[in-house]
């Protein structure tokens, strides 16, 4: 018969499809392809006949009483595969959508020896449910004991052989009348009830919180050091196991759990000390580095778990935080260890500092922000060193920490900086410099404005350095932005209209009302840089005077 | 045109007879509910006409596929599959040509139908002129096909318990088990709770045989399975559910036997031993392989089995958590077993009816109570093997439950009225007379375990 040939050439589909669909991503066009191909095939045999009933036999699958499969490898036959799990038929019926050819082909894909699967073929049909595939199933095989059955029944009967049927018979009319159960209808409360406690259910899809209490409850009936080390050892799994699947809350409750139960003195010494090699255990390269993959394969926390854990965390984390910050390469997830480290890095600043001798400027970076964050003046010490730091973004961020930290001589330490030969730093610098407000700072400023190099520098860096001189609105530094105004030069022209328009730029931002008169006459500046920032100056002031 | 699930049909039927029952058939609900029940069918008459719904058994079919239902949807189907029953309608068939007024006929005659004695017939009558309408009498489960199931019921039953005694000798000469094959008995049992539940919870009623502990395990983890199907869980969940319950007492095996057989009553200490296998039972599932969710499912349920819902059992723990779901499911299908049999901690089985009534006092203290009433809904008022007096002066043993009239289970009869032993016929205890009036009802139960009587001879 043709379809028999037919049939030849659709299991050979199968045999590679098997093969492919484990090889490749699903979106991998050869899986597309191969996806296509069981299916094309298997609808056109169902075209014309309304089903396919494949038998299998150890090394032979068969249809219509006709070997159309043979293979003996036990690794490659697919006549095996089926069989030996119990697979005896296997009907394919007109009318199957792509989705199920789709999950047979997973199905029968899966690398059962290589993943760690509880299920074998039959199992993940059965909770499949296919529609359009049937198959029968050859129980014997989970068979123990063939004789059982007939041994229980032979044993039951005998249990029962004496029975007096007759006495119970005469008695039962001397008997009260049964009260029954009365049968409370269920209703609709009930049912919403149910219902929510399995959708609650399926949400703690994990268990992992259940299980460590499960763990800890057990602590208290186990008995010697065996059970013990046993139990924790579970917990330490337990951990990993919530970890990997983005159950942080887990952790946390661990943490807590732990710490109550050493300060209360719940259970013994011996298992308080085994207690504190879990808490070790956490703050492990393990676990931690374990969160780091979690969160570069893009499992999302909610910032308020992150930040609870990072409290509870012990500073022995800081090293392998910085590690795994180090590795990461997904912004989001640096992101998080970021926020994670500001709370952690606070237990101890000297530990945080190690990470600031990394080779890759971003870590160092890093490290310094965090710094900035958690504010603590302990870390100038090791900021400062990184004023010399080879790579501006690290000098940048050391300057903005140095700032904010707010250092005794922090003015000293950053007048360097603004005669970097970077531009950018040169900027960052009369910023955090502007920003310690100090009387040092108005001087470290005007000298740097006034050095001879200055005027060649760019307009942005101008106006920045006289928008910082600003913060000093006294006297002079009024006079010496009017006094630029009225300058005259014949000379290199545009520096001086540069630093004019600057000066223009700084008494606006002062609302200077005094400068109106001299800002009113350069009004038609030919200029459209200085007439732009005289018109925004003369707004500026009115506005202020406006407002006063 | 959207073609919607059948189970929006069936509900939308019990929805129309309700409506029926409460309005006049003329009123604005009902004519919407009847719209909306046709525009439903419609789609369907492209495939089949007519479009056909059958009940059988416990379950409707439409188009000869069972209609599977969400758990919200579960009283609507029991009514109206109660109403069916009322009228002995087994199958309607709407032709493509129905219109809302065959419907509204439809209604009216259905509800009218339900003052008669002889409902079926009155149902056809009225609706003799409707010819889109078709209705078919509601056939009893054929006999023969039945002795096949049972074959397989009770192959499947001994199989379950045969696996679980293997496994908890493997894992007491600590040997590995294969959690593949357990899952495959699981399975297997599923499947015959989704097709032929009361069978299966037939079996759970015999119990002199072997060692306690392993047909306890298979009996619980068909209840539990029973009540998850029962409260609609999914097939994997039921798998899952009947996985942990079948391990729920694996620590048992670390008990002594001379402790565990004892025919006495226990010391303190040896009670102090006993109620360590809760702990025992946690220790072995989670040493049995890596975690996962079955296995901490597993641990948690065999841990907290003996805990009760308001935690006045024991283990005693020092956080109290609530009960795990699955632990109180289990624990109901525990406590049943447990009370309904012999040579368990040497003490006196109850009969299956009075291990109800202690378990109903406990409802809301020991048990938690919704589950609960979702358990006695499924065995009923007489669970099967209960021995019973019907007002026939007939005797016999509770052989399937009803789970839509809980006080009116399928019973076999072993005594007729005149007093004589007879070889158990099965009757079924919906049955009515001409007059309308129940042919045979309960009167009193007796202990079984007493006389020593079992359904185990009638049903092996
Ligand atoms: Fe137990
Ligand atoms: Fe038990």
């Amino acid at each position: 018969m043709v379809l028999t040939e037919e049939l030849k050439g659709f299991i050979n589909t199968l045999v590679k499809a098997k093969k492919n669909i484990r090889l490749y991503p699903e979106n991998n066009p050869m899986y597309q392809k191969t996806l296509n191909d069981v299916y094309r095939h298997l609808s056109d045999l169902l075209h014309y006949v309304d089903e396919i009933s494949l038998q299998f036999k150890q090394f032979e699958i068969l249809y219509d009483g006709e070997v159309i499969y043979r293979n003996e490898d036990k690794e490659e036959s697919l006549a095996l595969f089926f069989f030996k799990d119990g697979v005896r038929e296997l009907t394919f019926l007109r009318g199957i959508p792509i989705e199920e050819v789709e999950d047979f082909l997973r199905i029968i894909s899966t690398d059962f020896e290589r993943q760690m699967v509880d299920d074998d073929v039959v199992t993940l049909m059965w909770e499949r449910d296919f529609q359009f595939i049937k198959y029968v199933v050859d129980d014997t095989i989970l068979v123990e004991d063939e004789t059982y059955e007939e041994e229980a029944v032979k044993q039951v009967k005998e249990a029962v052989s004496d029975a007096d049927i007759m006495k119970a018979y005469e008695e039962a009319f001397g008997l009260e009348k049964t009260e029954e159960v009365t049968i409370v209808p269920l209703t609709n409360d009930d049912i919403q009830s149910i219902v929510q406690q399995i959708e609650e259910e399926e949400e703690d899809r994990d268990k992992s919180q259940k299980l460590v209490y499960l763990l800890f409850e057990m602590l208290t009936y186990a008995r010697g050091r065996s059970e013990y080390e046993e139990i924790i050892n579970l917990i330490k799994e337990a951990i990993r196991y919530a970890v990997n699947r983005g159950n942080l809350e887990t952790v946390i409750y661990t943490i807590k759990k732990i710490e109550t139960a050493i300060k209360d003195r719940t259970y013994n010494e011996e298992v308080n000390t085994l207690l504190k090699g879990v808490q070790y255990f956490i703050n492990s390269n393990v676990i931690i580095s374990l969160l780091g993959d979690v969160l570069e394969a893009g499992a999302e926390f909610e910032e308020e778990v992150l930040e609870e854990l990072a409290e509870l965390l012990s500073k022995e984390a800081i090293p392998h935080m910085i590690k795994v910050l180090g590795e990461l390469q997904n912004i989001s997830s640096r992101k998080a260890i970021i926020r994670m480290l500001i709370l952690l890095g606070r237990k101890d600043i000297s530990l945080l500092a190690k990470g600031l001798s990394d080779r890759r400027w971003y870590v160092v970076r890093n490290i310094i922000y965090i710094m900035r964050q958690i504010r603590d003046p302990k870390g100038t010490e090791y900021i400062i060193p990184l004023l010399r730091h080879p790579d501006r973004r690290v000098k940048k961020e050391a300057i903005i920490a140095l700032g904010e930290l707010g250092v005794s001589n922090a003015v000293n330490l950053l007048k360097d900086a603004l005669r970097d030969g970077d531009e950018s730093v040169r900027i960052t610098a009369v910023r955090a410099i502007s920003q310690l407000a100090s009387p040092l700072s108005k001087k470290v400023i005007m000298e740097s404005i006034k050095s001879k190099d200055f005027r060649e520098r760019d307009f942005q860096e101008k106006k920045e350095f006289f928008k910082a001189l600003a913060r000093w609105p006294d006297e002079e530094t009024i006079d010496y932005f009017v006094g630029l105004l009225k300058k005259r030069s014949f000379f290199r022209r545009s520096r001086l209209e540069e630093m004019k328009a600057a000066a223009a730029y700084a008494l606006g931002i002062i609302g200077c009302s005094d400068a109106l008169e001299i800002l009113n006459k350069l009004r038609n500046s030919k200029n459209p840089l200085l007439k732009e920032n005289i018109e925004f100056a003369i707004a500026r002031i009115r506005d202020a005077g406006g407002r006063a | 045109m959207q073609v919607e699930e059948p189970k929006h049909i069936i509900n939308q039927l019990a929805v129309l007879v309700r409506t029926g029952m409460i309005h006049s058939t003329e009123n604005v609900a009902v004519m919407k509910a009847i719209d909306r029940f046709i525009h439903l069918m419609r789609p369907y008459f492209e495939e089949s006409d007519p479009l056909r719904i059958d009940l059988i058994g416990e379950f409707f079919y439409l188009n000869e596929s069972r209609v599977r239902y969400p758990l919200e949807y579960l009283l609507n189907f029991d009514y109206l599959s109660r109403e069916f029953r009322r009228r002995q309608l087994g199958t309607v068939k709407f032709s493509s040509q129905v219109s809302g007024a065959d419907v509204k006929e439809f209604i009216k005659a259905f509800i009218r139908a339900g003052y008669s004695n002889t409902p079926f017939e009155a149902l056809e009558a009225a609706l003799e002129g409707v010819d889109s309408i078709q209705l078919e009498r509601l056939k009893h489960v054929q006999e023969e096909e039945g002795i096949d199931k049972r074959r397989i019921v009770k192959k499947t039953y001994f199989n379950a318990v045969s696996f679980t005694k293997g496994v908890m000798n493997k894992l007491k000469a600590g040997e590995k088990v294969s959690i593949k094959k357990a899952k495959r008995v699981v399975e297997s049992m599923v499947d015959l709770i989704l097709e032929e539940e009361p069978l299966l919870l037939g079996m759970t009623a015999i119990k002199e045989y072997d060692d306690y502990t392993y047909h306890h395990s298979v009996n619980v983890s068909i209840l539990s399975i029973a009540i998850g199907q029962k409260i609609g869980l999914h097939r994997r969940a039921l798998t899952e559910l009947g996985l942990v319950a079948l391990f729920h007492d694996i620590g048992k095996m670390e008990i002594p036997k001379e402790i565990l057989n004892k025919p006495t009553a226990f010391t303190e200490e040896e009670w102090e031993i006993v109620r360590r296998h809760p702990y025992w039972g946690a220790r072995t599932i989670l040493k049995l392989k890596g975690l996962d969710r079955a296995a901490i499912l597993g641990a948690i349920v065999a841990f907290e089995h003996h805990m009760h819902y308001d935690h006045s059992g024991y283990p005693k723990v020092r956080e109290l958590r609530n009960i795990d779901f699955y632990t109180r499911i289990v624990s109901i299908a525990d406590q049943y077993d447990a009370m309904t049999s012999s040579r368990v901690y040497a003490r006196v089985p109850l009969p299956p009816d009075k291990a109800l009534s202690v378990m109903m006092e406990r409802a809301g203290t020991q048990i938690d109570p919704v589950l609960f009433k979702f358990f006695v809904n499924m065995v009923g008022v007489y669970p099967v093997g209960s021995l019973v007096l019907l007002d026939t002066k007939e005797m016999g043993l509770v052989y399937e439950c009803n789970p839509l009239f809980a006080d009116r289970p399928r019973v076999m009869i072993i005594v007729d009225s005149r007093g004589h032993k007879i070889d158990g016929y099965i009757v079924d205890l919906t049955e009515k007379d001409e007059s309308g009036r129940y042919v045979r009802t309960i009167v009193k139960t007796l202990d079984p375990n007493k006389y020593k009587i079992n359904l185990a001879e009638y049903l092996l």
